[in-house]
Parts: C-alpha cells; sequence; structure tokens
C-alpha cells in the first residue's frame, strides 16, 4: 500500500514537473516552430502551435543574397574557436600554476581575476579600441578573439584551479622521481587525467565568444567580418518584421549552443554551480 | 643540492606557469581601465581621439553628463531592472529549486534541461522575446487575449510605460535557471538527518523551512543575489537588440548610454565618465561580495 502511494506521488510529481519544463522551455520551441512558418502564417489572427506547412523558405533565403549568413557563421566559429584556443593556452597553465606553487602575490592575482568577471565591457571598450586601432588590428579577427579572451581567461583560471587542487599531490611527484620536468609532469599527467575539467572549461570560453556582440560590433564595422550576433541589426533593419527569417537567424545561432549543451549537460552545470560569473 | 635552492627553483617555474595569463590580462584589462579613468578627466572626441597629447579638463566630464537628465534616467532605469529582475529571478528560481528538490524520478533530468536558457546567446532571447511580444504577430499578447486577460494586444516594448517590463521579462527567463541551478545545489548540501530530527521533535514544514533551510541556505542565497546583481546591472546586448534603450530612452541603462555617448554620439570622455559611473556601482557591490567570500574560505579553512 506504501509502495503504491509513493509511486504515485513520485508519477505526479514527474507530471508536474515535466509540465514546468515544457511551459518554461516554451519560448525555445517558440523559436524553432516559427521559423518553419511562413511569414503569412505567423501574421494570422488565430496563432498555430505547429505549422499548417512546414516551410524551409525561411532557411532557405538566407544562403543566398547579399545578407546571406554563410559568412558571418564562419566569422562567428573563427572568433569563438581561436578565443577558445588563446584562453585555453593562457588560461590552463595558469590555473595549474595558482593550483600547485607558491607564488608571490598569489591571493592579489586571485582576487584581481575574481574583480574583472565583474567588469562592464563597457568600461574598457574605448581604451581597447584604441589599442586595436594602433596596431592595425580593427576589421580582424585577432580583435574580438582577444577581447572575448579577457573573459574567458579569467573563467577558466578560477575554474581549473579548483580543480586542480582537488587532484592527488602524488601523481606529480611520482612522475617527478621518473624524471619528468615540472611541465613535463603537468602536459603528461596532469592534463590527460583532467580531461572533463577541461572540456568544461573550453566550451565555456567557447561559448562566451559565441555569444558576443559589444566586442565584435565595436571591432568589426565591415559587414563581411562581424559575427552572426553582430549583423543582427543589418539583418533586422533588411528584414524588419519578417520573423520566419529572424527566428530561423536564431535557430542557426542558437544551434552550436544547444549542441555543445546536449552533449556536455552535466559538466556545464558543473561550471555554473562553480561560482562563476556568465560574462 | 640544498633545499633552499631547488624551493627557489620551483618557485620560478611557478611564475612561467602564471605569468603569460598575467601579462596578457594586465595589458588588456588593467591597462584600459587606468587608461579609461584618465580619459575620463580629459577632452576626447572625435578629433582627439588617436592624438597622443590630450587637454585635461578636470571634473567637466562628469558635470556635463550629471547636468543631462539621460543619465539620472539611465540610472532610474538600471536601479529598476536589476531589482524587478532579482525579484523575479529569486523568488520563481527559489520555488523550482525547492520543487525540483522533493525527490521524483525525472527531477535532475528536468532541472538540468530547463539550464539550457542561460546558455542561449541574449541576443538570440532578446529577437525571441521581442517577437513574442510584438503586438501583431505575438504569442504572448495572443494567449492574453484568447484567454480574456487583456482586452487589445499590448504593444509592450513600443509603450513608454511597459518597455522596461519587457526587457525584464526576457532577461527573468534567462535568471531563472542560473537562480534555480545554484540554490538547488545549496538545498542538497542540507543533510537530511536535521529534516528527520526536527520532524521527530514535531516541527512543522514552515518551521523546518524557517529554522532550517533559510539559514543553511544562506550562503547560496547570497551569492545569486549578488552574482545576479552584478550580472544584471551591467546588461548591454538584451537591451541594445531589444529596444536600443528605447521608446524614448524608456530602457535606457547605463552600459547603453555609455557605449551610445562614446560610439554613437562621439564623446569619448563623456562614454568614459559614464562607465566609470557604472563600475563604481558595481564595484561597490563587488567589494561585498569579495569579502562574503573570503569569509568562506577562511570558515572552510
Amino acid at each position: 500500500m506504501k509502495i503504491k502511494r509513493s509511486s504515485l506521488r513520485n508519477a505526479g510529481l514527474d507530471i508536474v514537473g515535466l509540465a514546468v519544463t515544457v511551459c518554461f522551455l516554451f519560448p525555445l520551441y517558440w523559436i524553432f516552430i516559427s521559423s518553419l512558418k511562413t511569414n503569412a502564417e505567423i501574421f494570422r489572427v488565430d496563432q498555430t502551435f505547429w505549422p499548417t506547412s512546414v516551410s524551409f523558405v525561411a532557411y532557405v533565403d538566407q544562403l543566398k543574397g547579399e545578407l546571406n549568413i554563410v559568412r558571418p557563421f564562419f566569422n562567428s566559429l573563427i572568433i569563438a574557436t581561436g578565443s577558445m584556443v588563446l584562453s585555453m593556452c593562457l588560461g590552463i597553465p595558469a590555473a595549474y600554476g595558482l593550483a600547485r606553487f607558491e607564488l608571490y602575490g598569489k591571493k592579489s592575482i586571485i582576487m584581481s581575476f575574481l574583480v574583472t568577471q565583474m567588469l562592464p565591457p563597457t568600461l574598457i571598450l574605448t581604451p581597447l579600441y584604441l589599442i586595436f586601432a594602433r596596431f592595425g588590428l580593427i576589421n580582424s579577427y585577432l580583435s574580438p578573439v582577444i577581447a572575448d579572451s579577457t573573459i574567458a581567461i579569467p573563467f577558466i583560471i578560477l575554474f581549473l584551479r579548483t580543480y586542480f587542487i582537488g587532484l592527488p599531490k602524488g601523481l606529480e611527484d611520482a612522475a617527478r622521481v621518473d624524471g619528468c620536468s615540472r611541465f613535463g609532469a603537468f602536459a603528461r599527467i596532469i592534463l590527460p587525467i583532467s580531461t572533463p575539467g577541461i572540456v568544461t572549461a573550453l566550451s565555456f570560453s567557447f561559448i562566451f565568444a559565441w555569444n558576443d556582440l559589444i566586442y565584435a560590433m565595436t571591432y568589426m564595422n565591415e559587414t563581411v567580418m562581424r559575427p552572426m550576433t553582430a549583423g543582427i541589426y543589418n539583418f533586422m533593419s533588411k528584414y524588419g518584421i519578417e520573423w520566419n527569417r529572424i527566428m530561423a537567424y536564431g535557430v542557426v545561432l542558437v544551434l552550436p549552443v544547444v549542441i555543445i549543451f546536449v552533449v556536455l549537460q552535466k559538466y556545464i552545470i558543473g561550471g555554473m554551480t562553480s561560482g562563476a560569473v556568465k560574462g | 643540492m640544498s633545499k633552499a635552492h631547488v624551493r627557489n627553483g620551483e618557485g620560478l617555474s611557478g611564475y612561467f606557469f602564471v605569468l603569460p595569463a598575467v601579462i596578457f590580462m594586465v595589458a588588456f584589462i588593467g591597462y584600459p581601465i587606468i587608461y579609461n579613468f584618465v580619459m575620463s578627466f580629459q577632452k576626447v572626441d572625435i578629433m582627439t581621439l588617436k592624438s597622443a597629447t590630450r587637454e585635461f579638463i578636470g571634473l567637466a566630464n562628469f558635470r556635463e553628463i550629471f547636468s543631462a537628465p539621460e543619465l539620472a534616467i539611465s540610472i532610474g532605469n538600471t536601479v529598476m531592472y536589476t531589482a524587478g529582475c532579482l525579484v523575479i529571478q529569486f523568488v520563481i528560481g527559489f520555488l523550482l529549486a525547492v520543487f525540483f528538490n522533493l525527490g521524483f524520478g525525472f527531477q535532475e533530468k528536468l532541472r538540468g534541461l530547463m539550464t539550457v536558457a542561460w546558455m542561449i546567446p541574449s541576443t538570440v532571447v532578446a529577437l525571441l522575446f521581442k517577437f513574442m511580444l510584438s503586438p501583431s504577430s505575438g504569442i504572448i499578447n495572443y494567449l492574453l487575449v484568447a484567454t480574456g486577460v487583456v482586452k487589445e494586444p499590448i504593444g509592450w516594448l513600443i509603450s513608454q510605460k511597459t518597455a522596461l517590463w519587457g526587457v525584464i521579462f526576457a532577461n527573468s527567463w534567462i535568471g531563472i535557471p542560473f537562480n534555480m541551478i545554484l540554490l538547488s545545489t545549496g538545498l542538497t548540501s542540507i543533510p537530511g538527518e536535521l529534516y528527520e530530527s526536527a520532524s521527530i521533535d514535531g516541527a512543522s514544514s514552515i518551521r523546518k523551512f524557517t529554522s532550517i533551510t533559510v539559514p543553511l541556505l544562506k550562503p547560496a542565497i547570497y551569492s545569486v543575489l549578488v552574482l545576479g546583481f552584478i550580472y544584471t546591472f551591467k546588461v548591454f546586448d538584451l537591451i541594445y537588440v531589444m529596444t536600443n534603450g528605447g521608446p524614448v530612452h524608456a530602457t535606457e541603462v547605463l552600459s547603453t548610454y555609455a557605449y551610445k555617448l562614446s560610439f554613437v554620439m562621439y564623446r569619448f570622455s563623456e562614454g568614459a565618465a559614464a562607465a566609470n559611473v557604472l563600475f563604481v556601482c558595481l564595484f561597490v557591490v563587488g567589494l561585498g561580495y569579495l569579502k562574503l567570500i573570503r569569509e568562506g574560505e577562511e570558515i572552510q579553512s
């Protein structure tokens, strides 16, 4: 009798939970479904919750013409990958250094990384513009890559530092006895066993850069160089209220993020709860 | 080899690991912050932007922006926006965290699924909510009219009275899962025995909530509120894409105002001054947060 009641309670809660989740994630369903409608259907008085005829016209349109999304998509990909690689090269060793060594000013270094996560991008926007202009980096991929890395590097360092601290110290000592250098021990022993942490850090740094609007918009004024986020304004002024196209644009922009999320969900939630701020 | 010698070598290799990142951050964060600070006391416009020497004009930039009504409007909107978002996100996030902690089969899967909203680019959330809130084809107006809550569609983002609520609504959708996840982690860390022994002593559920859950959840509550404050107070993307600060400054916040001063009106030094005002607000709250973290670490160690 008791078992029956608790399984009934369970099923009831499952149903309520499912309903809550469906309602909450409805906007994501809506963006997807609207991208498959014709604009005429979107503006019908009676809204349809499933397209009367599935139409890919909103997607097909974007592959051709002057404002096609092929170039912006690859720009986004290049910037996000570039920022991920740069932040990885600088961030991972620093995280390890701050986890395993006694360094002068270590506490202040960690604190200042924490502080940088609170900064509004508008604070450094103009000075960075002038630095990039001086080195001829305006309208090059390097400018958003560098600017986005200023968000990713502190995240990687703070996140992976706690991760490295959690690894048993004996690992490196054993490698050192076998004749490895400090760096050798780090590269050959620590990095391979830290894959889950590193993958989390990498996916976050990719997403920070992929999602960035303000840096790309400010440092890339040539339309051909702009990533998808920064292209939104051109796109909206051209297509106005052709919502099916705008939603299709959104779907393409959101897709890589959702894929990363689905594959790495467990790790990403771990990263969220580690006390990190979104950039 | 003496022991001190080894330690010296060790110490040095530690710096090799850390220095590249530190140099990068000093060059691209530290230096720009100081530069921006200096610039807010200089006269910098489109003519002098790239020149080597600039005239120092004291507090003139600050006087200028504080005497224009836009700054006060932006500060007011930023505070309203932040307060609105924090209350909505926290209350709903807390309720969901408690709900998804009741112990049922799908709870972890569903809770995890909801966090996807937090990862979505704010630009896309902005487009999506702009569409959903639109008066002619938006699903929200459709549902409100269909259920009889309102008689006529509301131009949420078009009317000066409702625009700020429109962007608060959109941002809360991103913030709710963040609050929920952090509070959930806090909830699961409360040992179940506490509730059991309270039940034996005959405590009511409300009593258990106020004397066990809330006090033990305090660190998690503080951190979601402070992190939420920082993230919300410096909002840019969402508002820039949804309303661009309009209609007539109804959703103008400090970030969008500072951006416009610098990159639309090319009044760079006034933009720098406005950004510094934003920075000071964040810094004060941020310092409180750092203090909290320090205390937490001391308790841990």
